[in-house]
């Protein structure tokens, strides 16, 4: 029986075996060992593993479920079943059904498990087959594909394991304008640019190959024939096997961002070109070329407004006849003359869609011309500076008719702006260098240098001509330690402090002169002068000048000495002048002299001699001689010439001095002096003899003013005074021809004059003097007729010097010449 | 019997002038009066009785030479000696010319004086 039921077992179509109730397997049937290919002995296991051996040949993968269902199987005590796969004896797993079920004693105790595997491996592969993606059904491939693909935003295609086109979706189709026929039945690479075909080719055959995904950028030409660049990827699609089953393409239009990245890439080689100061022609050249290649078949050209504004200039026109440009180049700017100057003029956008329809511009005939080139299209875009001052026209010709679309619009207006940039820029540019020119020449011309001065950081930043003043390498590291070697030693000290307080930030505005020493021992005199500022972060810095004055400080000696000189010319031609006055002067009291003395013999010889006569003449000669002695006196004192010396000096008798010697010669010349001296005058410090000398011109200088005067009396008052501020004034009125309104700032001014003889130097000495008192001079018109000149110098000046000292001329000078300009 | 002396009168504005000469002149034996200023000549009643002027050329006011022409003028035909201390050798000839008798530049000698007075009453 049991033979018999064996050979049943084992003849059943499927491969048996029965477990024991805690589920370890105890018997398998022929079939099972067959198909396994293992033994009775090795599937059911030995010793601790007994009853397991069967596991080792389920599939790895569905060993932990089949385990776990296995128990719960067990558990339950009820018929189950389950799907895993089985190892054939060759190697191969194939899909079984396992079925368990208990078999169990009359008391209801499960006594064994029966079960049976059926192969299944051809149902599973149905229903996979039935469940599997479309891709792999190509039945249901072209149903999805047009689902899926007509719904994406892109082209999309299926290509077959080969490389070939298989699907395509409906954007395809319509990009190419071509039906998927016509378009399996053309090269792939028919589809792109010739540029791009070689590159394309062999990185599609590359993927093909190797099954590595495709990624590329080309242009495909779309059916009316313009061509677009895409995004191309490619994915190969694979079998369980890991077989190519086909390709799927996705060509994403980029042509945009490809554009925008051309003119980004682009824009920024122009900014490149203007930043690093390319010349203008060659900035808009390459504008025009990148305007060409950007939106194609155009021939791009900027012109621009000469600076008078009235005439067109070339700019840059590099894919236009020559012929062209000279036809256009110096027209003047208005409407009718041509589309640029009409943009130019209007400042506005001028379109000629079609130059064959067009009536403009006739007068200049501007249409038959650009048409006998070729063009037909012409729009033209003014270019302006961000002031709004139009700078030239920016122009696109086409070969036919066209009208901007709204691309091209923004096209025009972004490469508008560039040009107004780059021009802009580069007439900045020429203007900024114009005015450094400049201001570097003036800096030479005036022998004026500028710095600054960070005091923080101690940077100190010099201008070209400072290092020229100071004779200094300007490659050389500015340190205060080589410029104070520059520096005169006398004057170091005081530089030294000066920069001291000008680091405490107490000092705003400063100014003051020293000296260089150079290697030489040459010595330069400067003029500094600076002033405090505050960067934007609050830190000092002093901003200041510094002129080279040496020529003029020597020159100013030189005057100094030459105004000495003649001081003392003046002295002497006053001498001459004088002669007649001086021997009137000591002929007087000679004349008495010689006269007593005569009498006197008389008296003595007479007889009786007259003795108290003769005694009483005696006496005169003596007081007449006394007299002589004392003119003689004061002439001496008057003609030396002495340097200044300073004393204290009463100028009401310095004045009644020079009016003793003077008299004689004002009588003569019939002036009639009046003198005012104030009784309570204090003492000045000064030249008593310097202040004569001025005296005597100012006296000489009114008298001479009233020498043609007949109609009212030549009256002369001279008046002295106390002046406001602690200072004694000296004025002389005269009645005579009054100023020039012309001449009466020149008056002080050496050899300036108006009489017909004169040197003209009197009162240019006397302001010498009177300034070198720290005093001031000056002349006005009298109420009535005649001028009234005055001078006032302090009582008692901080200090004296001779009239060629340093520094004290100078600053006087102007003041003195500002009162002059004022009366 | 009382001598009638020529009246010889002086006019100048220097005081050394108008101290020195007159006493000079009293000597040679001439009546003197003595003037600052040719105005006060003109003013006093002296015109008439001089025999002889002696005057100085450059005086404030009214000078010299234009006292000789205020005196033609009023047809007083008085001998004038002019005295001068601006030592100007081209004054001379002009005065002479004008009918001055003479001109000394001063300091001139008793005997120079003299001369001239001599000369002056010559005229006269």
């Amino acid at each position: 029986m049991e033979s018999e039921l064996r050979r049943v077992v084992d003849a059943l179509p499927g491969l048996v075996w029965t477990a024991r109730p805690d589920g370890h397997i105890d018997f398998l049937n022929q079939r099972w060992c067959e198909y396994t290919g293992l033994s009775v002995e090795q599937a059911l296991g030995a010793d601790e593993a007994y009853g397991q051996g069967w596991l080792t040949a389920i599939h790895r993968e569905d060993l932990p479920e089949l385990v776990e269902r296995w128990r719960s199987i067990l558990a339950s005590g009820e018929p189950r079943e389950m799907e895993v796969r089985l190892r054939r004896f060759d190697g191969e797993y194939r899909w079984f059904l396992f079925r368990a079920c208990p078999l169990a004693d009359a008391s209801g105790q499960v006594v064994k498990w029966c079960g049976m595997s059926t192969d299944i491996e051809d149902r599973r592969r149905a229903e996979e087959a039935l469940h599997a993606p479309w891709w792999l059904r190509s039945s249901a491939r072209e149903h999805h594909f047009r689902s899926i693909g007509d719904s994406i935003p892109a082209l999309g295609a299926l290509m077959t394991p080969a490389g070939e086109v298989e699907l395509v979706n409906r954007q395809v189709l319509e990009y190419f304008g071509a039906t998927l026929e016509e378009l399996k039945g053309r090269a792939i690479s028919h589809s792109f640019h010739p540029d791009d075909r070689p590159d394309v080719l062999a990185r599609w055959r590359e993927s093909v190959e190797t099954g590595h995904s495709y990624d590329f950028e080309a242009r495909l030409r779309r059916a009316d024939g313009v061509y677009r660049w895409f995004h191309t990827r490619g994915f190969p699609l694979r079998d369980t096997e890991g077989r190519i089953v086909l390709w799927y393409l996705l060509h994403t239009d980029v042509d945009d961002r490809k554009r925008a990245e051309a003119l980004l890439a682009g824009e920024k080689r122009l900014l490149e070109m203007v930043a690093s100061g390319h010349s203008m022609s060659g900035i808009l050249e390459a504008l025009c070329q990148l305007v060409e290649s950007t939106a194609s078949g155009c021939y791009c050209s900027v012109v621009l407004v000469d600076p008078s504004g009235t005439h067109l200039e070339h700019g840059a026109a590099p894919s236009l006849p020559a012929s062209f440009i000279t036809a256009i180049i110096g027209r003047p700017v208005n409407v009718d003359s041509g589309p640029c100057a009409m943009a130019s003029y209007l400042n506005e956008q001028v379109i000629a869609a079609d130059l064959t329809s067009e009536t403009r511009w006739a007068a200049y005939a501007w249409c038959p011309m650009a048409l006998a080139h070729g063009l037909r299209a012409c729009w033209s875009t003014p270019i302006s500076s961000t002031a709004g001052k139009v700078l030239g026209a920016f122009a696109l010709y086409y070969d036919e008719p066209r009208t901007p679309t709204l691309l091209e619009q923004s096209l025009i207006e972004q490469f508008t702006h560039i040009a107004s940039i780059a021009v802009e820029r580069v007439q900045n540019d020429a203007a900024l260098k114009r005015s450094e020119a400049f201001f570097a020449e003036a800096q030479h011309l005036s022998r004026t240098g500028s710095f600054s001065w960070r005091v923080a950081t101690d940077e100190i930043t010099w201008s070209e001509q400072l290092y020229r003043i100071y004779e200094l390498d300007p490659a050389v590291p500015l340190t205060s330690e080589l410029i104070h070697s520059r520096i005169h030693p006398e004057d170091l000290p005081f530089i030294c402090e000066m920069a001291d307080r000008a680091r405490g930030g107490d000092v705003v505005d400063f100014g003051y002169e020293h000296r260089l020493q150079m290697p030489d021992r040459s010595v330069k005199y400067l003029d500094m002068v600076a002033r405090a500022t505050r960067d934007p972060d609050g830190r000092l810095e002093y901003i200041g000048a510094v002129q080279d004055v040496t020529e003029r400080r020597l020159s100013e000696e030189a005057l100094g000495k030459v105004r000495s000189e003649l001081a003392h010319v003046a002295r002497v031609t006053s001498l001459g002048a004088l002669t007649a006055s001086i021997a009137h002067e000591v002929n007087q009291p000679l004349s008495g002299i010689i006269t007593n003395a005569g009498t006197c013999l008389r008296m003595l010889a007479a007889d009786p001699p007259n003795i108290d006569g003769a005694r009483e003449t005696a006496r005169r000669t003596i007081r007449d001689g006394n007299r002589a002695s004392d003119v003689i006196t004061r002439l001496r004192a008057l003609f030396s010439k002495k340097d200044a010396t300073i004393e204290s000096v009463d100028l009401n008798e310095a004045t009644r001095e020079v009016i003793a010697l003077s008299l004689s010669e004002l009588q003569r010349s019939r002036v009639i002096l009046r003198a005012e001296l104030a009784d309570d005058l204090p003492p000045v410090t000064g030249d008593r003899v310097q202040l004569q000398q001025v005296i005597l011109n100012l006296l000489r200088n009114a008298s001479d003013a009233m020498s043609g005067v007949d109609d009212r009396p030549r009256q002369l008052v001279i008046r002295t005074g106390r002046d406001e501020g602690e200072r004694v004034r000296l004025t002389v009125q005269d009645s005579g021809v009054g100023l020039e309104p012309q001449g009466a700032d020149k008056l002080f001014e050496a050899f300036y004059t108006t009489k017909s003889s004169g040197m003209g130097i009197g009162l240019s000495v006397s302001r010498s003097i009177i300034e070198s008192h720290h005093g001031r001079i000056w002349a006005a018109p009298n109420d009535g007729p005649g001028a009234t000149f005055s001078f006032s110098i302090p009582r008692a000046p901080k200090s004296v010097t001779d009239t060629h000292g340093l520094g004290v001329i100078r600053m006087p000078v102007t003041a003195a010449r500002r009162v002059m300009r004022s009366r | 019997m009382m001598v009638i002396r020529s009246l010889v009168s002086v006019v100048d504005d220097d005081e050394s002038v108008r101290e020195s000469l007159p006493d000079l002149l009293r000597e040679f034996g001439f009546a003197v009066q003595a003037f600052s200023s040719a105005e006060e000549f003109l003013a006093s009643d002296c015109v008439c009785r001089t025999r002889c002027l002696i005057l100085d050329i450059a005086m404030p006011g009214m000078s010299g030479p234009d006292l000789q022409r205020e005196l033609t003028l009023r047809r007083k035909e008085i001998p004038i000696v002019f005295i001068t201390a601006h030592r100007d050798e081209t004054v001379r000839p002009r005065l002479l010319e004008q009918g001055a008798v003479e001109c000394l530049f001063k300091p001139f000698s008793d005997t120079a004086l003299r001369e001239a007075l001599n000369a002056a009453f010559r005229v006269s």
